[in-house]
């Protein structure tokens, strides 16, 4: 790493009353409307699979991962298609907040909920989808 | 995550996109890989599906030159059946057959050549096919779309005539039976 620490650039969302954010290099597309196919056995967190772009991406609601509440008003439910490695993920959030920029200085650690690493200053939640995403023992849709 | 506090640098790094980073987890959802997951090498056959009354049929796309809408044909004097009419394609005088009777359907297309014929219902088509004898067009009620299967998944006819029918596709709502456009216009 260099002396210089680099800043961090997120892509803001809100789910329930919170914002979360990943890295904005991960966010492929933000799509409007999205009606997934549903799929047998699957975790009850994932909706289903869309086609985009000619691929099936699994789209995640990321409200019953994450602690909810009241969305603000003004915002407008979103899928947000995001790359893990090589493997992309849709990420049903309650709306957009933005892409903001923080330099290491105004985040700090911070854990209470599975899957957060850190909040910023202006509590922005930072999100890591690997372990939002991992196995968990989860109650599954029954066979369609 | 680990129960011990990471510096804030490892959790950036954990944070931040990385194209080789595994995607752990993900792998129990279904293929969501960037590339296309067709395996390489196997053959595909595109199928043109088309329904005729309540039954789809189904030609190899590579047979299909054109798809018209449909509209109205300039009558033969005296013409049988299966000829509907002929259509000026562009300066081709291409004849239109009516597919249903060669392949045991009751009568389908509707009169649909001459001055004083009704329009023809909207999701009617004309597929242009190559023929040895130039183009011909087949009226069908609706053209559904391009399907690729793979030439495994055609199901031998167990019964009825089987000239000209390539094989049996089973598809969500039933069969779709694949044809020979050739045999059609024999």
């Amino acid at each position: 790493m260099s002396a210089e620490p680099q800043a961090v650039d997120v892509c803001a969302f809100w789910v329930g009353a919170v914002v979360y954010g990943i890295d904005v290099a991960r966010v492929d597309e933000i799509l409007p409307r999205v009606v997934p196919l549903p799929v047998a056995e699957a975790p009850a967190h994932v909706e289903g699979v869309v086609h985009v772009h000619g691929t099936a991406v699994p789209i995640v609601d990321l409200r019953r991962l994450l602690p909810a509440g009241t969305p603000p008003r003004t915002a407008k439910p979103k899928v947000i298609l995001a790359r893990i490695g090589r493997r992309r993920v849709g990420l049903r959030v309650d709306g957009m907040a933005g892409v903001r920029r923080y330099t290491p200085a105004e985040i700090r650690p911070g854990a209470s909920v599975r899957g957060v690493l850190a909040i910023t200053a202006d509590e922005c939640r930072l999100l890591d989808l690997h372990e939002l995403l991992a196995e968990r023992a989860a109650p599954r849709r029954p066979g369609l | 995550m680990s129960q011990e506090p990471l510096s804030l640098e490892a959790l950036l790094a954990r944070f931040r996109y990385r194209a080789d980073e595994e995607a752990g987890g993900l792998g129990e959802l279904p293929a969501p890989s960037v590339e296309a997951d067709r395996p390489e090498g196997v053959d595909e056959l595109q199928l043109l599906t088309f329904g005729l009354g309540a039954v789809e049929y189904g030609v190899a796309l590579g047979t299909v030159t054109e798809i018209l809408r449909a509209r109205k044909l300039t009558e033969i004097p005296r013409a049988r059946p299966p000829l509907l009419g002929v259509l000026n394609l562009r300066g081709t005088i291409t004849p239109v057959y009516d597919p249903s009777l060669r392949l045991g359907l009751p009568k389908n297309a509707p009169p649909c050549a001459g001055p004083d014929c009704p329009p023809p219902p909207r999701p009617a088509r004309i597929l242009v096919v190559r023929t040895a004898l130039g183009p011909a067009g087949l009226w069908v009620d609706r053209v559904r779309g391009v399907q690729r299967v793979r030439p495994g998944a055609l199901e031998r006819p167990r019964s009825g005539p089987t000239g000209g029918v390539v094989g049996i596709l089973p598809t969500l709502e039933g069969t779709c039976t694949v044809v020979d456009p050739e045999w059609l216009l024999r």
